[in-house]
């Protein structure tokens, strides 16, 4: 099958899901009113609650949430053939995606900007705010671990990469101190720092890692593994702006040209796919359910987008009927990026074989060699291109691995601060956070890291599905459009945590693993079945708070 | 202008707007709210017994009194706005 055919029917389904769908929802159900006040207008502070164009918005949404998750799951879940892959994107975004994204900034917006945590301390219980930080903590640590693996893998995989990394990070500082301190122009700035980092592309072709470090260091996990924890670390404890927004800004000119210029290379090049479009039930990480469902996380459906939509987007919409855009469109956006991702795994190897062997080094370098295939079919000579490919693949999971340790660090402090105040120490927490994330680097087999990661990042979204329906039950509004897909979610996610954390435990309590495997299974294995029992109290929360609105709405209609 | 070149600059506006919410928005409001945290500290500090703080005015405070009050009700609010880790990730 023709990817342009591919990339045209996602279009396809992308405007019929936000121009029937979305608006049907949006009008008849959560009945958006541009008269009424939004939160942004109501407080109007101009810190967080700030009325903001859609425009901006859509920019900041986006950004926030397009991360590796919709390139690396479709990158693996390939394995179980392009079509239940794509299928599941499409339907899934369709169905799920985007009422999780747009539901999460309405509800917010409807309950004066509230977060998550205060959404479900009002709608639920007190109990299920704390339950709700604890479970985020391991999401959290699951999201650095799995992101951490992309960028060791990528480092290791592609030797240019490690020089385009330094250049970027060296871009970054010099843009943080030509904004902040010596308040250089914008154009300038950019100009200057983004040369900086494209210069450092073309460097790590010149001079790939092994040629300086030597094959060995080169190739060694470890060493990588340290280099990616002191760079989150540094992020994380330097103020912002000296080094994570700044790297961040350079890098968003890197990765949006590559992904333009990448489309139109699939525009112009028209390739066929060429791997299998359906393979087996059942491979080496699982069967296709309720493995691939979460495989693929943020291309079809990702917790992570309700925490941005609720905490973030929801304080500056301006207007009700912004949401829709926001929110839905959004997440159509980030299904073509997904779509994106199938394509370039699926069409740049000659067969099976080749991809299973492209695969072993990590979804980084597949990335970088489907994005090094289409950027040729400009001009850009490949081994410049996979360079290229491999930066974006870096920065796409740095910037979320490092926004995460700090997150990790905020974390530690809230939950165990009072109980010692070593963890309220910036540096303590930090390193913690780090340690963490490296005995799952260095332990964990990254497939199944990427799962328990895809099954918290869902979890969490049906956790949110949750508490939209409850206010939804609360308003005495339709609920079906929320009910079944956060049923369904959740159901798939459970299932794949406990089916992953019986495949690792299995083997440690048999002692089929030694050394590190041991120590990775163990700690995955536990991680995923705490995220269960921490998501099976919430959901037991969650119906006693639908009984006692559903209770409260029949009796105010009796009355 | 005509109603094609009102389109086109709404076009070129739109973009102009995305890639700054893609690139800056994020630093923007870091921007804001790191300046809001110190002027927030600060009104804390001179007159946080409107909190219940045990704070005494001293008679400066009560002479920058007037230059605060627009500011009083934001502060007010965002300082007894429960918060936790998943307003930190906004």
């Amino acid at each position: 099958m023709n990817s342009v055919l591919v990339l045209i029917i996602a279009f396809a389904v992308a405007i019929v899901g936000y121009y029937r769908y979305a608006r049907y929802i949006d009008r008849k159900v959560m009945m958006s009113d541009p008269k009424r006040t939004t939160p942004a207008n109501m407080y109007m502070d101009g810190v967080e609650f700030m009325p903001t164009s859609k425009n901006v918005l859509f920019g900041y949404q986006f950004k926030s949430i397009a991360g590796a998750g919709p390139i690396i799951g479709p990158i693996i879940a390939i394995q179980w053939g392009w079509a239940p892959a794509l299928l599941w994107i499409l339907l899934g975004s369709f169905f799920i995606g985007w009422v999780q994204d747009y539901s999460s900034a309405m509800i917010a917006m409807r309950n004066e900007g509230a977060s998550l945590g205060g959404l479900s301390y009002r709608l639920i219980s007190p109990r299920a705010r704390l339950i709700l930080l604890s479970f985020m903590y391991f999401y959290l640590l699951l999201i650095a671990g799995a992101f951490g693996n992309v960028v060791v893998s990528t480092a290791t995989g592609l030797k240019s990469a490690p020089m385009a990394w330094l250049f970027l990070t060296l871009a970054g500082l010099l843009a943080g101190q030509m904004i902040y301190k010596w308040k250089k122009d914008i154009v300038l700035t950019t100009v200057v720092t983004v040369l900086i980092a494209m210069s450092g592309i073309y460097l790590g072709t010149l001079a790939p890692s092994d040629s300086i470090l030597g094959t060995a260091l080169a190739n060694n996990r470890v060493l990588w593994a340290i280099v990616a924890l002191v760079f989150c670390y540094f992020a994380a404890v330097l103020p912002i702006w000296r080094l994570a927004l700044p790297m961040n800004y350079v890098a968003s000119y890197i990765v949006f040209l590559g992904l333009l210029f990448g489309i139109i290379g699939i525009l112009l090049s028209r390739p066929d796919f060429t791997l299998p479009a359906v393979t087996d039930f059942s491979i080496k990480i699982g069967p296709i359910w309720p493995i691939m469902f979460v495989t693929i996380a943020c291309g079809a459906i990702s917790g992570w987008h309700s925490i941005v939509s609720s905490s973030g987007t929801a304080r500056q919409l301006e207007n009700e009927i912004d949401a829709r855009p926001v929110g839905a469109g959004v997440m159509f956006v980030e299904m073509i990026l997904a779509v994106f991702a199938l394509i370039i795994a699926g069409t740049i190897y000659a067969s099976p074989t080749e991809y299973g062997a492209a695969i072993a080094k990590g979804p980084g370098v597949v990335f970088a060699a489907g994005v090094a295939k289409l950027l040729n079919v400009l001009g850009l000579p490949l081994d410049l291109g996979r360079s290229y490919g491999s930066v974006m693949m870096i920065v796409l999971a740095i910037t979320i691995m490092q926004l995460v340790i700090r997150f990790m660090r905020v974390a530690t402090s809230e939950i165990l601060g009072d109980v010692s105040p070593v963890f309220k120490n910036l540096h303590f927490g930090t390193i913690v956070a780090s340690l963490l994330t490296a005995a799952l680097v260095l332990t964990g087999w990254w497939q199944y890291l990427w799962v328990l990661f895809g099954g918290a990042n869902q979890l969490m979204a049906s956790l949110a599905l949750m508490l939209a329906t409850i206010w939804l039950i609360s308003e005495g509004r339709a609920t079906a459009w929320i009910f079944y897909p956060m049923i369904f979610m959740f159901v798939t996610t459970v299932a794949a945590l406990l089916y992953t954390s019986y495949s690792l435990l299995s083997k440690v309590f048999s002692g089929a693993v030694q050394g590190e495997a041991l120590i990775g299974n163990t700690l995955m294995g536990v991680v995923a079945v705490f995220l269960v029992i921490a998501a099976l109290v919430l959901a037991w929360e969650g119906q006693k708070a639908f009984a006692r609105f559903r209770s409260l709405r029949a009796g105010s209609s009796v009355a | 202008m005509t109603d094609e070149k009102k389109k086109k600059g709404g076009f070129f506006h739109a973009v102009k707007e995305f890639v700054y919410g893609a690139a800056v928005h994020d630093s923007a409001r870091f921007a804001l709210k790191s300046r809001a945290n110190m002027e927030h500290l600060f009104i804390l500090i001179t007159v946080g017994d409107m909190l219940g703080a045990p704070v005494l005015p001293p008679y400066y405070s009560l002479n920058l009194l007037p230059y605060l009050v627009p500011q009083i009700p934001t502060w007010k609010r965002r300082m007894l706005r429960e918060k936790d880790l998943t307003d930190a990730l906004a």
